[in-house]
C-alpha cells in the first residue's frame, strides 16, 4: 500500500453530475494544501452507464491514481457493483440508495476486509434541509469531508465559490444541505478512527491551482501567440476548443467550428502560410484525415502544429478510455517522404511548454509537428503552483530571392506575404527553387535531399531525453507521455528505479538511451498500448532491442501499483 | 491607372490544351486584379488540383498550389489570418462538387470574404476525363462507355440553395464579361460564387465555341429573389444564362459575426507575440 497518500472515490450513473461533484471535492481537498490528482472514468454516452471520479491527494505532488480507494461514495446502485472491490482493506462504502442491495459474494468480501458500511439517506437530509433532491450531492459531500475530519468552514468556502453564481437562494440552500449532511447523526467517531489521511501543514499555499492537461495546452497556446483555433469535436481533444473558446474575449483568438477536421486543417494550414499561428486538435480518426494536409504542409514546407489526443482502439474503438497507440501514426502520417517532428505531452508543464516548442519548430524548420497527448493528460486534474518560464518566439523569418532556395541546413528563407515583398508560390507539386513545378530527375533529388536535410538539423537541436530517479539504480523504465506520472510517484513512494523520459519522439535522439544500454542495466520498456510503439522507434533509430516489455491496453492508464509492482 | 498586366506573368509557358478555356480565365483573372489596382503582392490564390491548378506557377502573385477539393478551405484560412489579401479559390467541377463540396456549402454559408472561381468544364479533365456531375448524362466517358450511371446536378441550384452573398456566371469565351464578373466578385464583401462555363476542347469536344454561342445569354444585374435567381440560373438544353444571378447585400460577412474580433483594427498576422496568461491562470481554483 502507498504511503503519504490518500483516496476518494465516486462512483455513479454517468450524467449524475459525478464530475461536479468530483470538481468540487478536488477543489475543496487541494484548498486547504494538499495536491491532488483526479482521473474520470466515464462511457461515450450523455446519460445512463457507469462512471466514477477518483480523487488521489497527498502533502506530496502525485500525478497518478492508485488502483484502490479508502472511500468509496456511491450514488447509484449498479456503481457499487461495479467498484466495491476497489476499496482498500478497513476502507469506508458509504452509499445513498436503499436500493442497493448487495450479493451474497459482496457481503463476505465486506466483513473479510472489514469494510465501514455507511447507509446515509441523502436526499431526505437534503429536503429536510430545505434543499432539492439533487442537492443530496452536497449532502454526500459533506459528509465524506466529516469523515476526513476537516474543519466544516474549508469545505463552505468552496461551495461558495461554486455557487455563488447561481443566486442566493440557492447558494444557501445549498450551505443549508453541507451543514445538514456534515453534522449528520449517521457520523460514528469510530469511522474516523480508520482514516489515515496524510499530515498537511496547515500553512495554507492558495496559490496552486488545479488544471486537466488540456488547460496547459490551451494555455500553452495563447502564451506562445497562437490567434486561431479551427477544431471538430472529438473527444479527448474537444476541451481545448472549450477553453480557447470560453475565453475568446480575453484572448481575441479567432475560434472556428469547421465542417470536418480536414476543414480545420486546411483552414490552419492556410492561417500559417498566411502567416499567423493557428491550431488544431484531434483524435486519432480526426487525424487520419488530416493526414494528407500534414504531407502537403510537408511538401509545401508550411509551419503546422496538430495536437493528436490520444484514446484506445482502431476504428471508433473505446472513446471516452486512455491509451497511447499513435505513436507510430503520427510519426509515419501522411503519404510520401518529408520532415516532421513528433513531441509528446506528459503533464500540466510539459502541456504548456512543448505547445509553445511545437511552434517554433514548425516555423524555425518549416515543418508540420504534431503534438501528442492523452485521454489521461488531456482530462485528469493536475495540481501546479505555478506555469513555467514562457519560451521565446522563434519564427525564422528571413526575406529572399525565392521561397525554396537550396541551403545547407535545409532551411529556406520564408517570409510573411506582405503588400511590400515578393510574391511566392508555396506548391505541393514537386518544384525547383523558384516554385516552379518540375519533373526534372536533378531538380526533384535536390529539392528531396534539401527537405530531409531539415530532419539532421533538427536532430541536432533538440535534448536527449531526461533521467529521473536513481542514476545508480541497476533498472532503466523506458517511455514517454502520461506513464512518467505514476513512474515518478513510485519513485518517490522510494522504488529504487532510475527513468528515462522522452518528449521528443522523432527525430530520434538515442545517445542518452545507448549509454544506458552499454551497461549492464536492466532497461524495461513500459507503454499504454499492445505493441510498444515507442520502443520501435527506439530500435528503428538505434537498433537497441527492448528485452523487456510492460505493456498495457485494457483503456486504463497506469495506476501507482502497476509501476511498483514491476519486478526490478 | 491600372497596373500593368505583366507585373501578373510568369516567365513559364502554359501547358494546357490549345483552345482551353483556362488561357482567357486566366487572362480574365489578371485583368481583373489589374483593374482594380490590386498588385501581385496583394492577392493571394489558393489553388485546387487540376487543369486550373496547372496554372498555379504562371501566375505571379502569392499562391498556394494545395490538395484536391481543399483550395476553398485553405482559402478561408488565409483571408481570416489577413483580411487585408485579396483571397482566391480556383477550383475545377470536380474539386468543388466532388472531392469538397462540404467546403462549398459551408464557406457560402459561413459568408467568408472571398472570391471563388469555379472552372466548370464538365469533367475531370486533368485524369483525362471522367465524369463529374456536371457532365451530360448520355456522354461515354472515361472507364464508362455506356456513360455515367448517377444523375447530373445544376451547380445553380446546389449553390443558391444556401443563400450566397454573390452567385454569377461567366464563360471562358467572353473575356470581357468575365473580367467584369471576376472584378464584382472581389468587390463584393461576402463569399463570391463564381460559375465559369470553360471550353474544353479535348474532353468536352461537343460543346464547342459555336455550341456555347447558340446557348448563352447575358442577363443583366438586377435584384433577384432566390426564386427567380434559380429560374434564370437554371441551364436548360437551350440556354445558358451569363452574368450576376443573385446577390445577398444583408448578409453579414464571417468575420463580422465574431463577438470578438468584428472591431478588431488589427489582423491575426499581426498579433503573433509572447502573451502573459497570469490573468487566465489566475481564474483557475
Amino acid at each position: 500500500m502507498p504511503t503519504n497518500r490518500y483516496s476518494i472515490k465516486l462512483g455513479g450513473e454517468s450524467g449524475q453530475g459525478i464530475n461536479t461533484l468530483g470538481v468540487l471535492l478536488s477543489k475543496a481537498i487541494k484548498s486547504i494544501g494538499y495536491n491532488i490528482f483526479s482521473y474520470r472514468e466515464y462511457p461515450s454516452l450523455i446519460k445512463g452507464g457507469v462512471a466514477s471520479y477518483q480523487i488521489d491527494f497527498s502533502n506530496i505532488y502525485i500525478a497518478s491514481s492508485s488502483k484502490v480507494c479508502n472511500i468509496l461514495t456511491i450514488l447509484d446502485p449498479e456503481a457499487v457493483h461495479e467498484y466495491i472491490k476497489s476499496l482498500t482493506q478497513g476502507g469506508i462504502l458509504l452509499y445513498d440508495d436503499s436500493e442497493v442491495v448487495f450479493t451474497p459474494d459482496e457481503q463476505a468480501w465486506i466483513t473479510q476486509n472489514s469494510i465501514h458500511v455507511i447507509y446515509l439517506d441523502s436526499s431526505k437530509i437534503a429536503l429536510e434541509a430545505g434543499g432539492s433532491a439533487i442537492m443530496s450531492n452536497i449532502v454526500m459531500t459533506s459528509f465524506v469531508w466529516r469523515l476526513l475530519g476537516l474543519r466544516q468552514e474549508d469545505l463552505t468556502i468552496v461551495v461558495k465559490e461554486i455557487f455563488e453564481c447561481k443566486g442566493e437562494d440557492i447558494l444557501n440552500k445549498n450551505l443549508a444541505c453541507l451543514n445538514s449532511g456534515f453534522n449528520s447523526s449517521e457520523f460514528k467517531e469510530e469511522y474516523s478512527q480508520s482514516i489515515y489521511i496524510p499530515k498537511q501543514d496547515l500553512e495554507q499555499n492558495n496559490n496552486k491551482k488545479i488544471l486537466t492537461g488540456n488547460d496547459a495546452i490551451a494555455l500553452g497556446a495563447i502564451a506562445s501567440g497562437v490567434r486561431a483555433y479551427y477544431g471538430y469535436p472529438m473527444t479527448p481533444a474537444t476541451s481545448i476548443f472549450k477553453y480557447l473558446g470560453n475565453t475568446y474575449k480575453e484572448t481575441g483568438i479567432l475560434i472556428k467550428q469547421a465542417e470536418s477536421e480536414i476543414t480545420a486543417v486546411q483552414m490552419a494550414l492556410g492561417s500559417m502560410a498566411m502567416g499567423t499561428r493557428a491550431l488544431t486538435a484531434t483524435s486519432g480518426g480526426g487525424f487520419d484525415l488530416m493526414q494528407e494536409t500534414i504531407s502537403c504542409a510537408g511538401i509545401t514546407e508550411t509551419p503546422l502544429v496538430i495536437v493528436l489526443a490520444q484514446r484506445v482502439g482502431a476504428g471508433t474503438g473505446v472513446p471516452t478510455w486512455t491509451g497511447s497507440s499513435d505513436i507510430h501514426t503520427a510519426i509515419k502520417s501522411g503519404h510520401g517522404e518529408f520532415p516532421k517532428a513528433v513531441l509528446c505531452v506528459s503533464d500540466i508543464q510539459s502541456g504548456y511548454t512543448l505547445t509553445q516548442q511545437a511552434f517554433n519548430i514548425a516555423e524555425t524548420y518549416h515543418i508540420p509537428v504534431i503534438l501528442l497527448t492523452e485521454k489521461q493528460i488531456a482530462e485528469s486534474l493536475f495540481t501546479v503552483e505555478a506555469l513555467p518560464l514562457n519560451l521565446p518566439i522563434q519564427r525564422n523569418l528571413n526575406d529572399g530571392e525565392n521561397r525554396y532556395t537550396i541551403t545547407s541546413s535545409g532551411i529556406s528563407p520564408r517570409w510573411i506575404p506582405s503588400f511590400d515583398k515578393k510574391p511566392y508560390l508555396s506548391s505541393s507539386d514537386e518544384h525547383n527553387e523558384k516554385s516552379q513545378s518540375t519533373e526534372n530527375s536533378e531538380e526533384i533529388k535536390q529539392m528531396s535531399d534539401k527537405r530531409i536535410q531539415k530532419m539532421t538539423t533538427l536532430l541536432n537541436n533538440l535534448p536527449e531525453p531526461v533521467l529521473y530517479g536513481n542514476p545508480d539504480s541497476q533498472t532503466v523504465l523506458v517511455s514517454c507521455g502520461s506513464t512518467k506520472n505514476p513512474i515518478i510517484d513510485a519513485i518517490n513512494q522510494g522504488m529504487d528505479i532510475a527513468y528515462l523520459h522522452y518528449e521528443y519522439l522523432y527525430p530520434t535522439k538515442t545517445q542518452a538511451l545507448l549509454n544506458l544500454a552499454s551497461t549492464n542495466k536492466n532497461l524495461i520498456l513500459v507503454e499504454n498500448n499492445q505493441t510498444g510503439e515507442l520502443g520501435k522507434v527506439l530500435t528503428e533509430a538505434s537498433s537497441y532491442q527492448f528485452k523487456k516489455k510492460i505493456l498495457k491496453y485494457d483503456g486504463r492508464p497506469f495506476f501507482l501499483e502497476d509501476i511498483l509492482n514491476i519486478q526490478i | 491607372m491600372a497596373i500593368d498586366i505583366n507585373a501578373y506573368n510568369s516567365n513559364l509557358k502554359s501547358t494546357w490544351c490549345p483552345g482551353c478555356g483556362n488561357f482567357i480565365i486566366h487572362m480574365a483573372l489578371k485583368k481583373a486584379l489589374s483593374e482594380l489596382d490590386i498588385t501581385p503582392s496583394q492577392a493571394y490564390i489558393a489553388f485546387d488540383i487540376g487543369c486550373n491548378g496547372n496554372g498555379a506557377d504562371k501566375i505571379n502573385t502569392y499562391a498556394f498550389k494545395g490538395l484536391h477539393g481543399r483550395a476553398i478551405p485553405l482559402a478561408t484560412g488565409l483571408h481570416l489570418a489577413n483580411r487585408k489579401f485579396t483571397v482566391i479559390a480556383d477550383l475545377g467541377d470536380g474539386a468543388c462538387f466532388h472531392e469538397g463540396l462540404d467546403h462549398l456549402i459551408h464557406a457560402i454559408r459561413s459568408n467568408y470574404d472571398i472570391t471563388i472561381l469555379i472552372h466548370n468544364n464538365q469533367n475531370f479533365a486533368l485524369t483525362t476525363g471522367q465524369a463529374t456531375l456536371t457532365t451530360d448524362e448520355e456522354k461515354p466517358m472515361y472507364g464508362l462507355p455506356d456513360s455515367k450511371p448517377e444523375r447530373t446536378l445544376e451547380p445553380s441550384e446546389i449553390i443558391l440553395s444556401a443563400n450566397p452573398s454573390f452567385y454569377a456566371r461567366g464563360y471562358s469565351g467572353d473575356m470581357q464579361q468575365l473580367t467584369e464578373l471576376i472584378k464584382a466578385g472581389i468587390q463584393n464583401k461576402g463569399c463570391s460564387i463564381i460559375e465559369i462555363m470553360q471550353l474544353c476542347p479535348t474532353y468536352n469536344e461537343e460543346c464547342t465555341p459555336q455550341w456555347f454561342m447558340q446557348r448563352i445569354h447575358k442577363i443583366e444585374d438586377s435584384n433577384r429573389t432566390l426564386e427567380e435567381a434559380r429560374k434564370i440560373g437554371t441551364i436548360t438544353d437551350e440556354s445558358i444564362n451569363t452574368g450576376i444571378i443573385y446577390r445577398n447585400t444583408q448578409l453579414k460577412t464571417y468575420y463580422e459575426l465574431q463577438e470578438n474580433r468584428k472591431d478588431s483594427q488589427t489582423e491575426l498576422v499581426d498579433e503573433v507575440k509572447q502573451y502573459d496568461v497570469q490573468k487566465l491562470f489566475d481564474q483557475f481554483k
